[in-house]
């Protein structure tokens, strides 16, 4: 038997990898995006901090912000990000 | 009628106003947002002696209830709270007030609540559960070197003396 392929559509399915499921300040999922945003994906990334905690970048952000001291929500170290 | 608008004015008072209104608005819906997983999270696994639900549609007002810990003076007591969500949380605390009032050496005669987490020790990581439980454990556990009622942290050591004093104050105060 012969095939012959006329036509095809490819389809991508992606996920981020992180330790965790849904953000800790939005609590929305890593693979949604974050509340201020439309669409997840790389408009809205996740960021990983020197303590290996990772957020929406939007969220972290907004949190340093209105802090005194830029420490990570979760373990209240030192924020830095990590440029992995 | 919009044609005849000086479009000076147009340009100049209204976009900056409109903005405004919507950078709160989508404040405010993030915030609801965020509430409202709350809200199914804390209704899919309750825990034990801690529950809060909104106290009308304004998903910012919540009423929260805590039992007494078990083995406490407070054992069998049921205690009122009122959360109050500002535009700015999780990035914000909660205030949070007793309405059943509480004799306690970190809650004042108006139902304030001294507690790190509340204040300065907030993060935007902390929700109601957690706050709840917070406050329960402070029930059991008082920081009586900075008393908000003196009499309370005076009277904390002496444990029989002061089960006996909560019960009567409870039973007095626990319909007001």
């Amino acid at each position: 038997m012969k095939v012959t392929v006329k036509s095809w559509t490819g389809v991508a399915t992606w996920r981020w990898v992180a330790n965790d499921d849904n953000c800790g300040i939005c609590r929305m999922p890593f693979d949604s995006c974050c509340p201020d945003c439309k669409l997840p994906g790389d408009d809205c990334p996740l960021v990983w901090g020197a303590c290996s905690h990772c957020f929406h970048i939007h969220c972290i952000v907004k949190w340093l912000h209105s802090q005194p001291q830029q420490q990570c929500p979760m373990c209240r170290q030192d924020w830095k990000f990590n440029n992995k | 009628m919009a044609q005849n608008i000086n479009p000076h004015y147009a340009s100049s008072s209204n976009p900056a106003k409109q903005n405004e209104d919507t950078i709160k608005l989508k404040d405010n819906h993030a915030v609801s947002k965020r509430l409202q997983k709350e809200l199914m999270e804390l209704m899919r696994c309750a825990d034990k002696g801690i529950s809060a639900f909104p106290e009308s549609e304004n998903l910012f007002k919540w009423i929260g209830t805590i039992n007494g810990p078990q083995e406490t003076v407070y054992a069998g007591h049921k205690y009122k709270l009122s959360l109050e969500f500002p535009n700015s949380y999780p990035y914000a605390p909660p205030m949070v007030k007793f309405i059943t009032p509480c004799f306690h050496p970190n809650v004042d005669t108006c139902g304030l609540i001294c507690l790190d987490i509340l204040k300065d020790k907030w993060t935007a990581l902390y929700d109601v559960r957690t706050v709840l439980l917070s406050i329960q454990s402070l029930l059991a556990e008082p920081n009586t070197h900075s008393p908000l009622n003196q009499q309370a942290s005076y009277l904390w050591p002496n444990q029989p003396a002061y089960k006996k004093y909560v019960d009567e104050f409870y039973n007095k105060h626990r319909d007001s």
